[in-house]
């Protein structure tokens, strides 16, 4: 019995309930955001990278003196910002402007979590133009650069009086006497990152750049010059010049771990190992990488890291603003003194306080012969099977043209499994 | 028409039941709490049932993840309210019953005897059984119904909406040859890598304990502090260590114990075959000493009557151990002893730290020591694919659960009777 009433009763309250259901329609609420934020605010909310709050402080007073405008600043792990923006920013209590490695603007578009942002030609010239194509994204700047890095090479000057003008003087060099060290130069090169350098001075490419816009469906990782590169990076290990320990995940550690102990004379790294190498008590000489065989320069991945405003922000013109203010000339250079991570704006490539910087200068050097790290999401399939194909090369497993074939039909069969639109 | 016929069509409205059947407190109490219930979840119902249905019609108004959330919260709510609704219905019902039948209905005083007295229980476990449906339940629902919707990169909020697609996820899952493929290699590698390790875990764990047993045995305290130690430093430095240890230039078991012994470096990182064997190794002895210190236990209290009378029949060693140790021990940890083969499966550290799945092997999307766990985790947090990993961790769930269930039912140590 009781069951009997209780059934139509649920249905019909589950009826009624679902169909009175759903948020008040009112359409004037989403139309009035861009007249409200040229509207000056009371507070700009930044997110800057951990330990790196010191370099934009100054310029935050500035900006606060000239606009009137509170500007709070708070650290947190440049990697985090995007998981935390994806919680915090819906929930409104998201910063205006975020701190990303460039790589992951395309991600972030596509999310809706950063908007683009609208600056004079004046504005992106000041900057590499290497450096504003890594921020642009289908067409669209999503922010102002703040620093650039990329591999270099790095030497230890007890060991080796100068660097290397090519990497066959290093081969020799390592198969020679070594400067006393056990291994004449180390490079991961079983990991794509690195490796991408050499492949690309052969003339590989991971995806055709078209004038700006990368094709995914276009993979130059198994043409004639990327199966050359390879070849080279596999001579290295066949030679018994890099040791078999240094391959896959731990390579890295593995590959610090030998430098800093003294024994390796040189190694190729970024300019975050620097400090690390330097309070190992290593003395550094620091210069771009070394001429490949074919004469031509190592086509390094760079990295750009930028202030991007975030899409949630209700005064995105205002947060454009200080992403402007705060990486114009005068604060970059603040920055940089303060961080030590080279910016890339092109009046201060020429000053002497970058010039004059043995390790600042090869950065901003090398920074210029390489290609910026693709920033489509498609990237993310390209990692895991490079670095497989890099691998089985090195370990004498696959032939390297059998490996990069391999690679890419592994990476276009997952671009196509999970970057279908 | 009767008493309880009336008492429960007035229910429709809680609590005029009850006042029909001249409860007046009891009555009074349902219809303030449906009250309470309307007028606080009314407006959180509304939108929660509406987005659990849609997802959201219009960006960036509405975040189709959040809406999912409360909708899945919304559908609890309802069905706690149900339930009290229910048990309105009930109680007007059984009262008139018992008014039909001309018995006494009980005064307030005995109702509250009543509830005092026999759903002690219930008042008891009530607050923790809410609390256990958000924390524990609500999870499970909202990632089994994220399995069935579009929730990717390119389907994220704010930007775009989710949509429900119903079992596409978990066909593509087999349709597509990229997943296909390198589900079946891996779930092999899963099968014999759960039960190898486990065993051999479980294996080494009960002959150290027996043999710890031993009654003339001296520096047994000693002993076991030692074979405690790999249990007592975090799973996570170990493995770290050891990954050190294997490799295969540097490590120290290359150049230091096996060159010692004169055998040749083995390459222990770089070959899927030796990769898998220092694995199962290192699982082993992170594994052996819990099982080792839960045998100890179960060994203090087998009476020693029984080893004695197996003496007087002339038992020898192994008999016993055989025929009384072993069957004791798996009778009391059996349990547990499940629950490390399904823990192993899903065994993420070990693997992901050791060589994070490596090494490479030719056209495969996984590392060769890739388990279902660690290759979903690479594939999904590359590529943002959050619906695939929902659909992937409810088959792995199903996996688990059903073959736990059947061999908990399997095991003697859930029946009722005793082993002795």
């Amino acid at each position: 019995m009781k069951k009997l009433l209780a059934l139509p009763l649920t249905f019909a309250l589950a009826a009624s309930a679902l169909a009175a259901c759903g948020p008040q329609e009112d359409s004037t609420s989403t139309g009035g955001k861009k007249e409200a934020s040229s509207k000056k605010p009371e507070k700009l909310v930044i997110w800057e990278d951990q330990e790196k709050g010191m370099g934009t402080k100054d310029a935050i007073k500035k900006f606060e003196e000239k606009h009137g405008i509170k500007v709070e600043l708070k650290e947190i792990p440049m990697l985090d910002q995007q998981e935390k923006l994806r919680l915090d920013g819906p929930a409104k209590k998201g910063p205006d402007v975020i701190t990303t490695p460039h790589d992951r603007i395309g991600p972030l578009a596509i999310e809706g979590l950063i908007a683009p942002i609208e600056v004079s030609d004046d504005v992106t010239k000041l900057y590499t133009e290497s450096s504003i194509n890594a921020l642009t994204y289908d067409g669209n700047l999503y922010g102002l650069p703040k620093s650039t890095e990329t591999p270099v090479f790095i030497y230890n000057k007890k060991m080796m009086d100068k660097a290397p003008e090519s990497l066959e003087d290093l081969m020799a060099f390592s198969k020679g006497d070594k400067g006393g060290a056990q291994y004449g130069y180390l490079a991961n090169w079983t990991d794509f990152y690195f490796a991408h350098g050499v492949l690309s001075g052969f003339g590989g490419y991971v995806f055709k750049d078209d004038n700006g816009t990368l094709d995914p469906k276009d993979v130059g990782l198994a043409n004639e010059g990327a199966v050359e590169g390879l070849d080279y990076i596999t001579s290295w290990y066949n030679e018994g010049l890099f040791p078999k320990g240094i391959i896959g995940e731990k390579a890295g550690s593995t590959i610090d771990g030998l430098f800093t102990e003294g024994k390796a004379a040189s190694v190729m790294n970024g300019p975050w190992s620097f400090q690390g190498y330097k309070d190992a008590g290593i003395d550094i000489g620091v210069a771009p990488m070394p001429k490949l065989p074919n004469g031509e320069y190592v086509k390094t991945f760079i990295g750009v890291k930028g202030y991007n405003v975030s899409a949630f922000s209700e005064n995105q013109e205002w947060a454009a603003k200080l992403v402007e203010f705060i990486t114009n000339e005068e604060n970059s250079k603040v920055r940089y003194e303060k961080t030590a991570e080279i910016p890339p704006v092109v009046s201060l490539m020429e000053d002497p306080i970058i010039a004059d910087n043995e390790a600042a200068k090869a950065v901003a050097v090398q920074s210029e012969r390489g290609v910026p790290m693709p920033n489509i999401p498609e990237m993310a399939e390209v990692w895991a099977p490079a670095a497989n194909a890099l691998q089985l090369s090195a370990t004498g497993k696959s032939k390297p043209q059998a490996a990069l074939d391999s690679a890419v039909k592994t990476i276009g069969q997952n671009i196509e499994a999970n970057h279908s639109k | 028409m009767t008493h309880r016929k009336t008492a429960a069509l007035l229910s429709i409205i809680p609590g005029l039941g009850q006042f029909y059947n001249k409860q007046w407190v009891k009555g009074f109490v349902f219809l303030f709490l449906a009250a309470c219930y309307f007028i606080a979840f009314l407006d959180f119902l509304n939108i929660g049932l509406w987005g659990i249905v849609t997802l959201g019609t219009e960006v960036p108004r509405d975040h189709s993840i959040f809406l999912l959330v409360n909708g899945v919260i919304s559908l609890i709510v309802v069905a706690i309210g149900l339930g009290f609704y229910v048990l309105n219905f009930y109680d007007a019902y059984q009262n008139g019953n018992k008014r039909d039948m001309g018995l006494q209905l009980a005064t307030l005083r005995e109702q509250y005897h009543n509830v005092i007295d026999k759903g002690f229980p219930y008042l008891m476990v009530g607050p923790g059984f809410l609390l256990l449906v958000f924390v524990v339940i609500f999870p499970i629902i909202f990632m089994l119904l994220l399995s069935f919707t579009n929730y990717n990169l390119y389907n994220s909020p704010p930007n775009k909406l989710v949509d429900w697609v119903g079992f596409q996820t978990f066909i593509e899952m087999f349709t597509l040859d990229i997943w296909r493929e390198t589900f079946i290699s891996v779930f092999a590698w899963t099968i014999i890598w759960t039960f190898t390790a486990t065993t051999l875990q479980i294996g080494v764990g009960i002959f150290l304990a027996v043999l710890l047993n031993q009654k003339d045995l001296k520096f047994k305290g000693l002993m076991r502090t030692l074979l405690i130690l790999p249990w007592a430093v975090p799973a996570f430095v170990s493995i770290l260590i050891f990954s050190g240890l294997f490799n295969d230039t540097f490590g120290a078991i290359n150049n230091d114990i096996l060159a010692a012994v004169g055998i040749d470096s083995i390459p222990w990182m770089t070959d899927p075959f030796y990769t898998k064997i220092a694995l199962i190794f290192i699982q082993s002895w992170l594994g052996f000493p819990f099982v080792m210190a839960m045998t100890t236990g179960v060994l203090q209290s087998i009476p020693g009557e029984l080893y004695e009378a197996a003496t007087v029949d002339g038992a020898s060693t192994w008999d016993k151990f055989r025929k009384i140790t072993l069957p004791m021990i798996l009778f009391t940890t059996a349990p547990i002893l499940i629950t490390q083969y399904t823990f192993n499966f899903n065994n993420f550290n070990v693997i992901y730290l050791f060589n994070n799945g490596g090494p490479a092997i030719p056209d495969q999307n996984a590392g060769g020591t890739d388990i279902l766990i660690s290759w979903i985790y690479n594939l999904t947090m590359t590529s943002a694919q959050y619906s695939k990993a929902a659909a992937v961790t409810v088959m792995l769930s199903i996996i688990i659960v059903s073959v736990s269930l059947f061999y908990f039912r399997k095991t003697k140590s859930f029946k009722d009777e005793g082993m002795i």
